[in-house]
């Protein structure tokens, strides 16, 4: 295998597969890139064994040659080593060589590295996906829905289920829900789809969050495959495999309240900033908790209270409270994340009483809810 | 008699009761006065460890902390009694009370000593005066022996209390220590252990002199910040005040205990886990605290002791939380061999009307359901004060009520002696 390629093309391509790479997997090959020279370009894959991905750098690109295959082949680099060296290397071309033996010389103007390579016989092969049932969605709004979706799965492995994002595709809509099972996030929105299959499926909140941070924020239509046990994203000249979570996602529609008792409709900013103040004496690792009450004349009252420390009263102009009284606590950075991840200006807030779980939404716009459960003083 | 105190700084009393329990048992039966006598855990079982002894014991070489068998073998005509933790507490709580009349700074440090600042209490005598006055009226009063140490701050107190045994009353100056204390070795000093002394010798330190000038750089690195504070000790140096509240602020609430033969049967453990969750329950519950967070101890046979804790998203009191994540912890680390003992214990301590409990979207329904109650009680409270009404369960178990205090002692019961000072 010898080419010659354009060090910041290989360089932004070693680093989006660096995402998948472990240094912790059980799979010591790994722990290294897997690199292939074909005709075509050249081919990056990072992999975990639960998130792969597969970057391709094409030959040339708008009339521009980016990458000159002189032989194919294929080699695998220790990760580690080889994306410091790309990095660091001193001029815009790279020259990859493998010589026999596994012996890669990586040469730059005149400097020359001498790594020791794998087999690339010996990497696993990525899934096979068959790529007939694919729906597609513009890149700026799966981001969006990851966002406004995957801060609320659980952190914790006690109900691995909840770690993930529930995804559910029905008749062109596309539903994210998470939950750690003390908030809730939800995001709709329209997808196209060749056909009309029905998925259900739970996908790792890690592996969203890594997809994320690789795709850039264009409306490029980014097209998704759905297996039993893998999902696939295919951006242009990248592929995204995460593994899917086993077990079935609790029902959550019965759990998140139609009717309500008490709807206040607030600024979004005023209501984050002045929950925000609240918070800064609220004790921390305590759940951050604030206490929220109806006052008369459509004010609302945001407050705190830690004996040790001192206490905090914000009264903020709501501009319409309707239905019964309510006093209710609960956690400031459960609200605080939920209204970062709201869009428009105004929210609603539906109360159904201080010990059940209130709804945040937009003001008309009902793709995205987000809800919290109360915190119950003694 | 103010003239006897120093302008500025304080004058602190070490109040520490000569080999107490032993002393107690002598107190109720006169007929084991003068004879060795030794309290320890259990006569048969192999948890017999001597507790204390008395002087007469001492004199054979019994020690506490040694096995029964031993000290048998040194002073076969030694007479065991097992503790009557009953007697010690009531015997402890008089002993209080006596110093609680000469200053209302009475700090007490366990069951048997105490600090008592006396700077403001020149009316009642000097120093000595009052030392002796305390002694004696222990002695008289109760039939128990104690030696107090008078000094400027609590370390030297305590360093002074200990030098004349029993019955000593000794002072202990700032200007004594570089002939005192200086020359003595380092394991002899009030907060440094067998192990810190054997670090301190690393470093060359073995006497409280040679601690009390060493490099601090070198001392941080050996025993982090407690190096420091042992070098301002050595030279006579401590800033604590004598805080009678101290006692009552807990860190963690726990209980342990030693199986009477090593166990390998989960069924046989989990029980024990069943009853320590029960006492530590208990013991949350009396002192109107949560927890935020459990442990347990596991120690094999072979004395490797490990711990394990875990932090709640929720504080909990209720045995059936408690035992549900000490099995859990207990089923994740436990490696399979016989154990010889089992704790438990809670910690980050939440005043039950500070917690708060994150409801769950998946069983707040429970909890919601109890909501008009809740609000019929808040309201209530809202009119007529805090105290109105509570649930029966949030009401605190009898403060005097033993529990969790079968084996060894436990402080629970100092706090009903500052309680009711307070009324």
């Amino acid at each position: 295998m010898k080419f010659l390629i354009q060090r910041d093309r290989l360089v932004q391509s070693v680093q989006d597969v660096m995402k998948a790479v472990s240094t912790r997997t059980t799979i010591p090959i790994l722990t290294g890139i897997k690199i292939v020279a074909s005709e075509d370009g050249v081919t990056l894959t990072g992999s975990d064994s639960d998130v792969s991905i597969e970057s391709f750098i094409p030959k040339e690109e708008a009339g521009d040659e980016i990458v000159e295959v002189k032989q194919t082949g294929a080699i695998v680099l220790q990760a580690k080593f080889f994306s410091e060296i790309v990095k660091k290397l001193p001029t815009d071309t790279v020259e990859i060589e493998v010589l026999n033996s596994l012996q890669t010389v990586i040469r730059s103007g005149k400097s020359e590295f001498n790594l020791n390579g794998l087999d690339a016989e010996e990497y696993p092969h990525l899934p096979q996906i068959e790529e007939s049932n694919q729906f597609s969605i513009p890149t700026d709004l799966l981001k969006a829905m990851i966002r406004q979706t995957v801060f609320a799965v659980s952190a914790s492995e006690t109900r691995p289920i909840l770690t993930g994002v529930n995804w559910k595709v029905e008749r062109n809509e596309l539903t994210c829900i998470a939950t750690d099972s003390h908030r809730l996030a939800l995001r709709k929105a329209m997808v196209e789809i060749e056909n009309n299959d029905i998925y259900n499926v739970v996908i790792p909140g890690k592996s969203l969050n890594e997809l994320s941070k690789i795709m850039d924020d264009s409306n490029e239509l980014i097209h998704i495959v759905i297996t039993e046990n893998q999902i696939l994203f295919k951006a242009k000249h990248l592929l995204f495999f995460s593994r899917l979570l086993e077990g079935n996602y609790p029902d959550t529609s019965r759990l998140i309240p139609n009717e309500s008792k008490t709807d206040i409709i607030l600024n979004t900013k005023e209501f984050l900033q002045a929950i925000d103040r609240a918070s800064l004496l609220a004790r921390e690792g305590r759940n951050n908790v604030v206490k929220f009450a109806t006052i008369n004349d459509g004010i609302v009252e945001v407050s705190s209270n830690t004996p040790e420390v001192g206490k905090v009263i914000e009264e903020i102009q709501s501009q319409s409270i309707e239905g019964e009284e309510l006093k209710i606590s609960f956690s400031a950075k459960y609200m605080m994340d939920a209204l970062k991840a709201l869009e428009g200006t105004d929210i609603k807030i539906s109360f159904t009483g201080a010990m059940r779980p209130f709804l945040i939404t937009p003001l008309h716009d009902d793709s995205i809810l987000q809800l919290i459960l109360p915190v119950r003083t003694y | 008699m103010k003239e006897m105190y120093p302008k500025k700084g304080r004058v602190i009393l070490h109040v520490d009761m000569n080999s107490f329990y032993a002393s107690v048992e002598m107190a109720y039966d006169s007929s084991l006065k003068g004879k060795p006598l030794a309290i320890a855990g259990n006569v048969e079982e192999r948890r017999g460890i001597i507790v204390t002894c008395s002087y007469e014991a001492r004199k054979f070489g019994v020690k506490t902390t040694m096995p029964l068998w031993e000290a048998k073998k040194l002073c076969p005509q030694l007479i065991v009694r097992t503790p009557n933790f009953n007697r010690y507490r009531l015997a402890s709580k008089a002993m209080f009370e006596i110093l609680s009349q000469y200053s209302s700074l009475v700090e007490p440090v366990s069951i048997d000593e105490g600090y008592i600042d006396i700077t403001d209490s020149y009316e009642l005598g000097n120093p000595i005066q009052i030392a002796e006055s305390i002694q004696k009226r222990i002695l008289e009063e109760l039939d128990l022996p104690c030696s107090i140490g008078i000094a400027p701050n609590k370390f030297l107190a305590k360093m002074a209390s200990d030098m004349k045994k029993p019955l000593g009353i000794t002072i202990l100056r700032k200007r004594d220590v570089p002939q005192i204390l200086w020359p003595l070795a380092t394991n002899e000093m009030h907060g440094v252990g067998k192990k810190s002394a054997a670090k301190l010798s690393t470093i060359g330190i073995q006497t409280i002199g040679e601690l009390a000038k060493g490099n601090e750089i070198q001392l941080k690195k050996l025993l982090g910040i407690n190096g420091i504070r042992l070098k301002e000790r050595a030279n006579g140096l401590d800033e604590r005040p004598v805080d009678p509240e101290s006692v009552a602020e807990f860190k963690s609430i726990g209980n342990s205990t030693t199986l009477p033969k090593d166990v390998a049967n989960q069924k046989e453990l989990f029980s024990i886990l069943e009853t320590l969750s029960q006492t530590v329950s208990i013991r949350l519950k009396r002192e109107n605290v949560l927890a935020g967070a459990i442990a347990i101890t596991i120690r094999y046979k072979n004395r490797k002791t490990i711990t394990r804790s875990k932090k709640l998203a929720n504080p909990i009191g209720l045995k059936e939380e408690i035992v549900s994540y000490a099995k859990e912890l207990f089923v994740k680390n436990w490696n399979g061999n016989p154990v010889r003992l089992l704790g438990i214990t809670g910690s980050d301590l939440l005043d039950h009307e500070e917690a708060v409990r994150q409801l769950d979207l998946f069983s707040y329904e429970s909890e919601a359901r109890k909501e008009p109650l809740f609000k019929v009680v808040s309201l209530l409270r809202e009119k007529y004060g805090k105290n109105i009404i509570d649930k029966a369960g949030s009401h605190q178990v009898d403060p005097n009520h033993q529990i969790g205090t079968e084996t060894s002692f436990n402080k629970d019961f100092l706090r009903s002696f500052n309680e009711k000072k307070k009324e």
